[in-house]
């Protein structure tokens, strides 16, 4: 087949009027059969369509095409779909070319019928003088092992582990925090209904942690991933907690006689902890923790533990683990008011954050549930809320946090008000976006409570002698500038990237968007994909995002990896790097750019050369262009291939 | 073509680099607004008049603005609101819309060179401080003024600024 000559087909998409709106479809076609190897050309309305694929298939039976060109849409998404047509109609799928005439000529000169068309025929002549010299690929598969990663044990990061258990796969579970639990075991009530955090997410604690096919490994950190789909070797660092988690009861006594009292980052530093402590009362292992960072080495701990489980003298511990898939659900921060003392964080004790404020609002909290002013520990009566702190400003960050930040507004203002109804609530906010099912519900009974909303960003925030913040703002509304008194402040601080996600973005070799938070392989078609075969991305990982989101992305990830474990191997693309040994001088520069440790050498003196992992290889061809002496190819984008299309991007036949 | 023949203000501030479509009304420059403290100025209302109609040619706020540039600094969405001000008012001046004060002030630049001109007071204040009763300006230097006018006609300022009290 490969010396066949070539019978190419060229199939133009009209894609409704996406494409035939703005150029002419027909004379692209027509151009197509007047170049060379070029037997059968057609124009469909739809190319993806099942009538459009019909019509590719029919071309390939009738006119015995070896070859086909299809001018339409972006690889991106279509690809797979024409490379699979090809396939079932006998055509080998690497013999299929794709040739992007919307992006790059309907949509970018859609006011230019003559050049979008011109340019058209231009792309066209190039994809067919590439597509006489492709070659047939083979597609090969590799073994899933049926173990699972999940990393983060947040809401998201526990679903997908409680689905993977429940589904029967062995799951390790690795938190780089004390307990499992993540942010929402922080959370006083949620969202649009209301209910207690920790009532609800305390059951899907213990349910993680009852699950026998579910091996939490908290206070670990996952270090290093080598491998590829189905075969990856991780490395997980199990950080020591200076006591024996196997003796240790959590009962407590260790933290009772600690004399070392340092803030509690679960009470976001209202409150204090021990050096030794239990991190909350419904921790998931209920197990102590050392600080040795803070332990002053008086041993009252030790003296105080009936199970003797201390132990000062533990060391980190690295253990290896292989597994097949992985789930990223690293989840994310709270943007940060401090640096740049917004809205007078910082500067004035009366103007807190919304994760703050959660923990004062909380029964098991720091203040026993009732809501006081850091100044004076006195409860406020007037109290404002202000939106989007650190979103929606290009000077701090672009993005909405996904009305994430306006509903926790409206949550606490509300719950507040049913606490004690004596206090006034006033919330600043530009738009408010109540977008899911039950969150209008939930603003209108806020504003029916005597929740006032003024429309504004605030300008100017000062702080009086008694304590009290002035709030300057423009009513929106109104048209008029008003100051509001308040007797506390609390931003409604947005959701930024994890701080751990670009160590984590370059262990896995997964890219970020330019909002800092994980990239999905598609935003709407693969949402929990992601660029590297085999790891998937659940919650705040990839983006701003609620509890019900985050656990519906956890349950996908769970669904997308098991359809390689049940299956047991997963398909490895026929595009890789190929060596020629002959021209290879084995100076290893290969093995040392390949992102993905594809080359390895082998042997020694004479006898030494490089040795290819093809089921590594993603085809990015980082080996090819560093290779100095010409041995490397990449399959299906081989020198001559490319070149093909670079001679005739003026005309037919350039050299 | 002068800019007066735009019929659309936020397209005239496009052509001078200006984007103010992406406004979101959030309050900020108005809130910031010094001047607003004193006046009824409103900035956002006259961010969104510019986009939506010519009326803010005619609206008396928009003298009201000192350019004192806190607006600009302060915008979350980088617009260059005084910037944008600046750019209105030159076009409402070439519709001949300008404030009496304005027109007035600017007369005075065309007269003496100078937007306040030195009076007899000043003069004797510099006297009795052992100065000359004339600064090193076109005050001294009557030749230096004709020049002066020259380029401000030449640019057809005079035109702009000539003509009945609004």
């Amino acid at each position: 087949m490969e010396n066949e000559e070539p019978r190419i087909g060229v199939f133009v998409c009209e894609c409704g009027v996406n494409i035939g709106g703005y150029l002419d479809t027909q004379a692209v076609a027509d151009y197509a059969l007047t170049l060379p190897n070029v037997v059968h050309t057609k124009v469909n309305k739809f190319t993806c369509a099942d009538s459009g694929q019909a019509e590719i298939q029919a071309g390939i039976k009738e006119h015995n095409l070896n070859r086909v060109v299809v001018a339409s849409c972006t690889p991106r998404t279509h690809e797979p779909t024409f490379r699979a047509c090809c396939k079932e109609a006998g055509v080998n799928p690497y013999q299929f070319e794709f040739v992007n005439i919307r992006d790059q000529c309907s949509w970018i000169h859609m006011w230019d019928w003559e050049g979008a068309t011109a340019k058209a025929k231009d792309l066209v002549r190039m994809g067919v003088a590439r597509s006489r010299l492709l070659e047939p690929l083979d597609e090969s598969s590799v073994p899933v092992d049926q173990n699972v990663l999940v990393i983060g044990a947040g809401v998201a990061g526990m679903q997908a582990a409680i689905d993977f258990g429940d589904m029967g796969y062995n799951v390790y579970l690795v938190e780089k925090g004390p307990s499992i639990g993540g942010r929402m075991a922080r959370f006083d009530k949620v969202f649009p209904t209301n209910d207690c955090s920790i009532c609800i997410l305390g059951p899907k604690m213990v349910e993680v942690a009852r699950n026998k096919n579910i091996n939490i490994m908290s206070y670990s950190e996952v270090t290093d991933v080598d491998g590829f789909v189905g075969n990856f070797e991780v490395t997980v660092l199990h950080k020591p907690r200076y006591l024996d988690t196997d003796i240790c009861t959590g009962c407590g006594a260790c933290q009772e006689v600690c004399p070392v009292e340092l803030p509690s980052e679960f009470n976001e530093n209202f409150g204090i902890r021990k050096a030794i402590y239990i991190p909350f009362p419904q921790a998931v292992p209920m197990r102590a923790v050392l600080d040795k960072d803070n332990c002053i080495g008086c041993k009252a701990c030790e003296k105080a533990c009936e199970a003797g489980a201390i132990r000062y003298d533990q060391e980190p511990i690295y253990e290896k683990l292989k597994v097949g898939v992985i789930t990223v659900a690293v989840g994310m921060d709270a943007f940060d008011p401090l640096p740049h003392n917004n809205y007078g964080y910082g500067l004035y004790d009366n103007v807190i954050t919304t994760m703050e404020f959660e923990r004062l609002l909380n029964a098991a909290g720091p203040t026993g549930g009732h809501v006081v002013r850091p100044s004076d520990a006195v409860e406020p009566i007037t109290v404002g809320f202000i939106n989007c702190v650190g979103s929606r400003d290009v000077n701090e960050n672009i993005y909405c946090s996904g009305g994430v930040c306006c509903m926790f507004s409206i949550k606490n203002a509300q719950l507040l008000k049913e606490k004690r109804p004596e206090t006034n609530h006033y919330i600043f906010y530009m738009d408010i976006r109540s977008t899911m099912r039950g969150f209008e519900e939930a603003y209108n009974r806020a504003r029916d409570l005597g929740v006032k909303f003024i429309r504004g960003k605030p300008v100017e925030i000062t702080e009086k002698e008694n304590g009290n913040i002035v709030v300057r703002v423009e009513d929106t509304l109104k048209g008029e500038i008003v100051n509001v008194e308040l007797d506390l402040l609390v931003l409604g601080t947005g959701l930024v990237p994890n701080e751990g996600i670009s160590e984590m973005g370059s262990i896995l070799k997964l890219p970020r968007s330019a909002d800092g938070f994980l990239t999905e392989l598609h935003p709407k078609l693969a949402p929990v994909d992601t660029t590297t075969d085999g790891v998937f991305v659940a919650g705040c990982a990839a983006g701003p995002r609620d509890i019900a989101y985050a656990t519906a992305h956890g349950s996908a990830t769970a669904g997308r990896a098991t359809r390689l474990l049940s299956v047991g191997s997963a398909p490895i693309m026929g595009i890789t790097a190929r060596i020629d040994e002959d021209k290879c001088v084995v100076c290893g520069v290969c093995v040392d750019k390949c992102p993905y440790g594809v080359f390895e050498i082998v042997g020694t003196n004479g006898d030494r050369r490089i040795n290819v992992v093809e089921a590594l290889c993603k085809g990015c061809g980082t080996c090819v262009t560093a290779c100095p002496t010409g041995a490397l190819e990449q399959s299906h984008f081989k020198n001559d291939q490319v070149l093909a299309q670079v001679r005739n991007v003026f005309q037919y036949g350039g050299e | 073509m002068t800019k007066s023949n735009k019929s659309n203000i936020s397209d005239a501030l496009k052509d001078a680099g200006i984007e103010i479509l992406t406004c979101l009304q959030c309050g900020t420059c108005s809130g910031s607004c010094p001047s607003g403290r004193y006046t009824g100025m409103i900035t956002r209302k006259l961010v969104r008049m510019a986009r939506v109609s010519t009326d803010v040619l005619h609206d008396p706020d928009l003298w009201m603005c000192t350019t004192c540039y806190t607006c600009q600094e302060r915008c979350p969405r980088e617009i260059k609101i005084t910037d944008a001000i600046l750019a209105i008012r030159a076009i409402a001046v070439h519709e001949g819309i300008m404030l009496p004060e304005h027109r007035k002030v600017s007369q005075l630049v065309l007269e003496h060179g100078h937007a306040v001109p030195i009076n007899d007071a000043v003069k004797e204040k510099r006297e009795h401080l052992g100065m000359e009763a004339l600064p090193e300006t076109v005050h001294k230097y009557p030749d230096a003024l004709a020049d002066v006018q020259t380029l401000l006609e030449s640019c057809g300022f005079d035109k702009l600024v000539a003509g009945a009290q609004e």
